[in-house]
Formats: structure tokens, C-alpha cells, sequence
């Protein structure tokens, strides 16, 4: 699925990129108290920033993560069930993560809508709140869609582990 | 009600539902039956409540750091040296996750970055050295609970804060019940490292281990910027953890070569997704924090001690237990924070001392760290080694054990707590 | 009971904000014959206070007493709070300010913001203290100190040629302590609380920053109480506020003694630096409220100015 696999690299572009500035925005800030003398009270904004950029790292590698089999869980006595069961179980899983995210998502539509309303900004920024919520709209919804294609066999998450290493 | 929401937990968690799915779809139930009124879209705001936060940054800085250093040579390097000082004695390289977690957890203060950042670098290598994979796993989530007790420590400071106590005695106090927990685990260790299986290493002459130090400079410089960048004041933990990547991508990329700009690429992603992982649980964990702090449960418990009339050994007892169970189904600190407040002041009436009480609850938190179901360092390992939650479970409950028995020592024998702040402050 | 309210606040048990929002939920509960109850959630149990203004918006709790220095993101022309030396020393002149016009004012600001803002509540003064010295105004030049997110307060140290650097305030006490920042400003009981005072060498009482709140409820849970209760509650709130400042005056006092104790080097700004200090930062602080608010805030200003000029 060609369109499967533009999605995943422009995911693993935009997760490599967040995560490179967080850390060059740190680092910067603490270059700048130690030798900008004043001029780092320009660069307060920095901590908000990382801060919010964090919440879209996490966000967006939900998807990646559950395709990739990383999740955490118990599933030693998932594993030993017979065969037929566990397909059955492993669908189960699907469905009700799907759902579970696609229900999250929704909600956080809701969240979106309402902040960018009520007009909160950020103290530093100033950038419209609303948009940090965002962050799980998008992340939930990558989620659902991994959910949903390993549901129709799309992808098999449930044997991906060790290849992706 | 209650009953079937939890039930619904249990059979989520043995039926292998991924753990965000264990966490949260029990709580959008609890929601639903008994807090109906409640504006839906709240649950979104907790979920994000329960990860926005600064200090938390320095976990994914750190298990950033400690993966590049894990691919490329650093890890290698540092163990080397470590090896070449102390594989030779009974323990060795387990002694040195305590006293690795020691000095890294004391830093950072962050127990799940202190798992993040040994545990690449010394899992190995103590299987190697012939420790069983169960212990190994179990040593390096629990040695990195001592963080959160040796100063200078965020835990101690909020306890410090919520109840008016001095932070200088809290840290005292918090040195010696860190030491006192991490010469349990070194115990343990000396004992398992006697039961054969576990290999030494033969003892090197001193020309030998001045050259492992030799070529592992550049190495020896990440210690050097994270604790001397800290006490020296230039930087903050959570801005150490940053700096940390920085110059492991330095060392690693430019320097020594061992990494490609593609390797980067692809630790930089597993970095993420790793972070991703541990904090979609810490998010989960706000919502249910939410609920457990909207219901005033520790109203109920502290109307029952009054009933009884209680003195101060039953009512450290109930403390702990308190503790405990919370510790095990939510983030340990935000028990702290709805836990706190209704027993100081009844811990006060029976004449406890402030900063004996505070390392009740220190310890207690770190406990919680390490308690299934809901364990952070547990799947921060999970996560990071690659390896099954029910594994690190495995070889985790021993520690607990132990650390119980610190826990009971420290609660019935004050003056573990209060020596060191009475020797200092008088 | 018919209404129970969810109330959060940052403030730890023993501190005077808890303590007065006990004794209102007493007296509502009392006089309304526990038709409505509060419950009072201290020390940030419901989230940050960021967090907690989102949730009074959203009907998740229904109220907060912020610290208007949190609320500059939900409604910028409370940020005028933040500017040095706005409300006046003498505490009945500060009461008529926030009585009056001006106040009333103020409080209008929240109603198309989607909280109802019943009545500001004083919680003391801001000190400077640091590790190095700060013997005059001079002093502070170069000297790194820790700020709240705001504006403002970045010119307000900008305005004395200091740096103003936004740490978490959990992360405060050791940066002090191993000297990331030089410095910080808080009232002397959070110094105290917050055992500042045990890495800090030098403290300045100089008043300059005003700590006031803001009591807020959810529109939707205010509407829903019968006007009685609305007046109960309002009368509650706004009863205690002397006995709020005496606790308050109370804690700062024995703050101060607990500080002067401890070796900590105390001294107090006379009324010459006091004006140095704010003719330093009134424009700088003002322009930046102006530029953050808009004409709200351009109206607010004009109307502390006609207030003040009594
Ligand atoms: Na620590
Ligand atoms: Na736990």
C-alpha cells in the first residue's frame, strides 16, 4: 500500500525532526543563560515550546508504536491460547481498541473546538491553546487507523516485533 | 460498580490488551456510570494533563541519550572501565548498577530516566557476567527507585513543600535511607553473586585498567557533564538530559564515528516511539488519578483511624498499606498528592517527626515505581530492553520484598531518618 | 445536599488561601443549610492551574481561586495585576481599588471568557531574593532570576538589566541551590514555605509585585444556583477577605522572623528605591500590557489611572 508507506515516512520525518529541535531549543537556552546575558530573557519561550512539542512527539508515535508491536502488555496467556481462540481474542483487541480510539479522537475534536473558543492562549508563545489538543486528535486517530487495518489484515502487528528492531 | 470496573481491568490485563487500552477503558467506563454529568471531552483534557509537564522532559532526553550511547560506543566504553576497576570482586558489575543508578538517579531524579539510561548499558552486560535474566532485570528497575531518596530530589521537595518541612533535613535524611536502600540491594547481589553461575573477571594490573580509562575519554565525558554541569550549577536536570544527547551525538557522530547520520535517523525514531510508550501510559494515569481524586477516599480511611483510635505503629502500618496498594494502580505521585494532605496532620497529632513521615512517603513512592500492575520502571524497561512486561514482573517481585523490609525498618526505626539531619542540624 | 462544587487551588493545607476557602465552605454550608456544599481541592490534586482555568471553563470543576498571574493566557487584561506597584501599599486603599470601579471593572473582563469572576482575593507581596547581593537597584544588573510565565514580569527584570529565565517551580529550590539562577521573587511566606530561604543569602523587601486572585466559578454551575445562594456565597467570599490579609500579614511576619533566623541577609527597601524602581519599570511593564491586551486593556488602564488619582 504505497499510500500506507508515504504516511509512515512522513510520521518517522516529522517524529525525527520534533525530537532533534526539543533537543536543540534545550540545549540553545542553556548557551544562551550562560553567555547571552540579557538577551535570554528573549528566549523564556523555549521551556513552553519543548513542553508542547513533547506532547506531539508522544502523540504521533502511537500509530508507529502499536504497528510495530511495541506496546506494552501482558500477553503470556494470550500467546497460549489455541490458535482459533486467539485469533478470535486478537480481533476482540482490534475492535475494542479501535473504538476505544477512535472515541478518544472524537473527544478530543470536542476539546480542540472548545479551547480555540474560549480564546486561551499560551503565557509565552501566545499561540492558541486549543491547538495543543491537537496532539491526541491526531495521534488517537493513527492509532485507530492501525487498529482498524490489523483488524482487517491489513497489517499483522501481532508477529511485526522482532522485524522492526 | 466498583467491583466490575476493576474486574474489567483484571480481564483486560490477563487477556494481553495493550496496557493503554487496560488503563483506559475501564476508566471512560468509571466515567460513564458515576461521573455522567461530567463533560466528555474533560477525559481528553486529563490524558494530556497527565504528561505536560517540564520536569518530565528529562525522560525522553535520557532515553534518547542512553540509546545512542547504547548503539554507538560510549556504553561499551564506560562499562569497560567499570569492568577493569571492579569485575574482579564478588558482585562486580551488579554493584555497579546500585551504585550506578546511586550517582546517575541522585542527579536526575527521575527514576524511569534512571532505568532508561543504565539499563542499555549494564543489562548486558550482567548477563554476560552470569547473572540470571531475571535478576538482572529486577536489579536495574529497582536500584533506580534510590533516586528519587539521594538529594537532590523533586519528590522530597513537593513533601517539603505540602507539609512545611525543612527541604536541607529532608535531604539529609533522604541521603541516608537512599544509602541504606541501595547496601540492601548491594546485599542481595553479594548473596546471589555467591550462589555460582556468576562469573569474576580476573583482577587487572593497574596498567591495564589506566589505559580502559584511557580510551574511554571521550566516554568518561558524558558523567563528567551530567553530574559536574549539575553541581556546578550550569544546568538543570531536565536541561542535562538534553545536553547529554547533544554530546553523545557529538562523540558518537563526529568524533569517534561510530554512528552514521542514518543510525541516527533510525535512534532518534525508536527514541521517540520509546517515549511514546511510557508517557501514553503516564497519560492514562492522569485520568485515573482524576477519578481516585474526585472520590476522597482517604476521607473514609482517615474517619476510620479516629474510630479506632489508633496509635502511631497501627497508623504507619495503615500509611503504608495506603501507599502501597495506591502505588500499584496509579503514578506514585500523584498518591503523594491526594495521599499526603489528609495523613500529615494525623501523623502530627501522634508526634511522628516531619521528616521521618517524609521518608515513609518517599519510600513508598519509589515503591510504587516498581509495583505491577501499574509499574512506570516496569515498562520503562519494557520498553527500552525490548523485553515482556511479565518478564520484568518476574524478576522484580524479590526486590519488592526487600524493599518492603527497608520500608518496615525505616518506618519503626526513626532514627535511620533522623540521624544524619540531627548530626547536621543539630 | 443540592449543588456540590469542586473547588481546586494550588496552595498547600496550612497556607492562608486553603485555610479561608475551608472557613467559606463552612459558612455556605452553614447558611444555606448544606444545600451547597464546596469541596476544596488544594496543592494543584486537580491539575496545574492552567489546567484547573480549563476545567472551570469546560464545567469539569466549578471553580478555582487562581493566582491572576496564571490567567494571562484565558483573559490578558487581568495581566495588568502583574505590572510593579499597581495596587497600593496601604491595605485600605488597595480594598477600595479592588471595591471600586476599577475592580468591578476587572472582574467584568472574565464574563465573555466563560468564567464568572466573583471577587479578587489580596495574597500579599512579592520580595526579590538572591545569592548575590542586592544592596540597590544597581545590584541587579546581570543577575539571572527565575520568572513565572508572563510578559510583563520579563520587562519588569529586563527594566533592571537583569536576565529573566522560566524554570518549573518544582526545579527551583535546587537551581537556587547550585546556582542555575541567582535569584527569584515570591511573597516571604512562599520563601519560607518553599525554604527558598535555606539557598538563598539576600533578601529585598521592596512590595513591588502584587499576588492577587481571582475567585472563579463555571458559568453554567452559577446560573444553575438559585440567587440566595449566589449571594451566600459571594457574601462568604468577600467576608473573610480581612481576615484572609490578617492571616496573611500573620504568615508573612513569622515568614520574616524564620527568615532573619535562618542567617539570611534581610533588608527593606526604603520609599526612594520603591519609586526608582517603579518610575524603572512602569512603562516598559505597561507598554507590554497594552501591547498584550489591546483596547480592554487600554480601558482598564485609564480606569486604575482616574481611580489612583484621588
Ligand atoms: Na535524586
Ligand atoms: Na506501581
Amino acid at each position: 500500500m504505497p499510500l500506507l508507506t508515504l504516511l509512515r515516512k512522513v510520521e518517522r520525518t516529522i517524529l525525527v525532526v520534533l525530537f532533534l529541535t526539543m533537543v536543540a531549543l534545550f540545549f540553545g537556552s542553556v548557551l544562551m543563560r550562560e553567555f547571552g546575558g540579557t538577551m535570554a530573557s528573549r528566549f523564556a519561550w523555549i521551556e513552553e515550546a519543548v513542553r508542547l512539542m513533547n506532547l506531539f512527539l508522544v502523540f504521533l508515535a502511537l500509530g508507529l508504536a502499536l504497528e510495530r508491536g511495541k506496546h506494552v502488555g501482558i500477553t503470556n496467556l494470550r500467546d497460549k491460547l489455541p490458535e482459533g481462540a486467539r485469533r478470535w481474542l486478537l480481533r476482540g483487541i482490534d475492535t475494542v481498541g479501535l473504538l476505544f480510539s477512535l472515541y478518544v479522537a472524537w473527544l478530543g475534536v470536542q476539546m480542540v473546538q472548545f479551547v480555540l473558543k474560549s480564546g486561551q492562549t499560551s503565557p509565552t508563545l501566545g499561540i492558541p491553546m486549543g491547538l495543543i489538543y491537537l496532539a491526541p486528535v491526531i495521534g488517537f486517530l493513527l492509532l485507530a487507523l492501525r487498529y482498524g487495518l490489523s483488524l482487517f489484515g491489513l497489517i499483522d502487528r501481532f508477529t511485526a516485533q522482532e522485524a522492526a528492531e | 460498580m466498583i467491583f466490575l470496573i476493576v474486574l474489567l481491568a483484571v480481564v483486560l490485563l490477563l487477556a494481553g490488551f495493550e496496557m493503554l487500552l487496560v488503563l483506559g477503558v475501564p476508566a471512560l467506563a468509571y466515567k460513564e456510570i458515576f461521573y455522567a454529568k461530567l463533560p466528555d471531552p474533560a477525559i481528553v483534557q486529563k490524558i494530556v494533563g497527565g504528561i505536560d509537564h517540564t520536569t518530565l522532559l528529562a525522560i525522553p532526553f535520557f532515553i534518547f541519550a542512553a540509546n545512542l550511547m547504547g548503539a554507538g560506543q560510549i556504553a561499551a566504553q564506560l562499562v569497560n572501565v567499570v569492568k577493569a576497576l571492579v569485575g574482579h570482586t564478588r558482585g562486580g558489575i551488579g554493584h555497579v548498577v546500585v551504585g550506578g543508578s546511586m550517582a546517575f538517579g541522585s542527579v536526575s531524579g527521575s527514576a524511569p530516566a534512571t532505568v532508561a539510561a543504565m539499563g542499555r548499558m549494564v543489562y548486558p552486560e550482567m548477563r554476560r557476567a552470569g547473572y540470571s535474566d531475571k535478576f538482572s532485570l529486577g536489579l536495574l528497575v529497582a536500584s533506580a527507585e534510590t533516586s528519587l531518596l539521594i538529594p537532590p530530589s523533586i519528590t522530597l521537595i513537593v513533601y517539603g513543600w505540602m507539609t512545611g518541612t525543612s527541604i536541607s533535613q529532608l535531604f539529609a535524611g533522604g541521603l541516608a535511607v537512599g544509602i541504606v536502600l541501595g547496601l540492601a540491594f548491594a546485599l542481595f547481589v553479594w548473596l546471589e553473586a555467591g550462589k555460582g553461575g556468576v562469573t569474576r573477571e580476573p583482577r587487572l594490573p593497574w596498567s591495564e585498567r589506566l589505559c580502559a580509562i584511557w580510551q574511554a575519554k571521550w566516554a568518561l565525558g558524558m558523567p563528567v557533564i551530567i553530574l559536574g554541569g549539575i553541581y556546578s550549577g550550569i544546568i538543570t536536570p531536565t536541561e542535562a538530559a538534553a545536553v547529554s544527547v547533544v554530546y553523545a551525538i557529538v562523540i558518537e557522530a563526529v568524533i569517534l564515528r561510530s554512528l552514521t547520520w542514518k543510525d541516527l535517523f533510525a535512534i532518534t525514531e525508536r527514541s521517540a516511539i520509546n517515549t511514546a510508550i511510557i508517557f501514553v501510559l503516564l497519560a492514562m494515569g492522569g485520568l485515573i488519578s482524576f477519578f481516585v481524586t474526585l472520590a476522597q477516599v482517604p476521607n473514609g480511611i482517615i474517619g476510620m483511624l479516629d474510630q479506632v483510635d489508633a496509635g502511631w505503629i497501627t497508623f504507619l502500618m495503615v500509611a503504608n498499606v495506603c501507599f502501597f496498594i495506591a502505588g500499584m494502580f496509579i503514578d506514585p505521585n500523584s498518591a503523594m498528592l491526594i495521599l499526603v494532605p489528609p495523613l500529615f496532620p494525623v501523623a502530627q497529632s501522634l508526634g511522628i517527626d516531619p521528616v521521618h513521615f517524609g521518608m515513609i512517603v518517599t519510600l513508598n513512592i519509589s515503591l510504587g515505581m516498581i509495583t505491577p500492575p501499574f509499574g512506570l520502571d516496569i515498562f520503562v524497561a519494557s520498553s527500552t530492553l525490548g523485553k515482556p512486561v511479565a518478564q520484568i514482573i518476574a524478576g522484580v517481585w524479590p526486590f519488592v520484598v526487600v524493599n518492603i523490609l527497608v520500608l518496615l525498618l525505616i518506618t519503626y526505626v526513626p532514627q535511620i531518618s533522623l540521624f544524619v539531619p540531627k548530626l547536621i542540624f543539630g | 445536599q443540592e449543588f456540590v462544587a469542586k473547588i481546586g487551588h494550588l496552595e498547600s493545607t496550612a497556607q492562608s488561601r486553603h485555610v479561608h476557602l475551608e472557613k467559606v465552605a463552612e459558612l455556605v454550608k452553614e447558611r444555606t443549610e448544606g444545600a451547597v456544599e464546596l469541596q476544596i481541592f488544594p496543592q494543584g490534586q486537580l491539575g496545574n492551574q492552567r489546567q484547573m482555568n480549563e476545567g472551570v471553563q469546560l464545567g469539569t470543576i466549578e471553580g478555582t481561586v487562581a493566582p491572576a498571574a496564571f490567567l494571562g493566557g484565558f483573559n490578558p487584561a487581568v495581566s495588568i495585576l502583574d505590572i510593579p506597584y499597581l495596587i497600593p501599599e496601604d491595605a485600605a486603599e488597595a480594598q477600595a481599588l479592588r471595591d471600586g470601579p476599577f475592580g468591578q471593572a476587572l472582574l467584568a473582563t472574565f464574563a465573555d471568557k466563560g468564567m464568572v469572576a466573583l471577587t479578587l482575593w489580596p495574597n500579599g507581596k512579592k520580595q526579590f531574593s538572591s545569592n548575590k547581593p542586592l544592596d540597590d537597584l544597581a545590584a541587579f544588573a546581570d543577575q539571572k532570576f527565575r520568572v513565572m510565565d508572563s510578559s510583563i514580569l520579563l520587562e519588569q527584570f529586563n527594566a533592571l538589566g537583569a536576565s529573566a529565565i522560566a524554570l518549573p517551580f518544582g526545579e527551583l529550590y535546587t537551581s537556587l541551590q547550585t546556582g542555575v539562577v541567582d535569584g527569584e521573587e515570591n511573597p516571604l511566606d512562599t520563601i519560607k514555605n518553599m525554604k527558598f530561604y535555606e539557598v538563598q543569602e539576600n533578601v529585598v523587601i521592596s512590595d513591588h509585585g502584587a499576588m492577587e486572585d481571582v475567585v472563579l466559578f463555571n458559568p453554567m454551575f452559577w446560573e444553575s444556583l438559585p440567587v440566595e445562594y449566589q449571594d451566600v456565597i459571594k457574601g462568604a467570599f468577600t467576608e473573610v477577605i480581612p481576615e484572609l490579609t490578617a492571616h496573611k500579614a500573620a504568615a508573612v511576619e513569622e515568614a520574616l522572623q524564620v527568615i532573619k533566623d535562618s542567617g539570611t541577609n534581610v533588608r527593606v527597601a526604603g520609599p526612594e528605591e520603591r519609586a526608582e524602581l517603579r518610575e524603572l519599570t512602569w512603562g516598559p511593564a505597561s507598554e507590554a500590557y497594552v501591547a498584550m491586551a489591546g483596547d480592554t486593556g487600554k480601558a482598564l488602564l485609564a480606569a486604575y489611572e482616574e481611580a489612583t488619582a484621588k
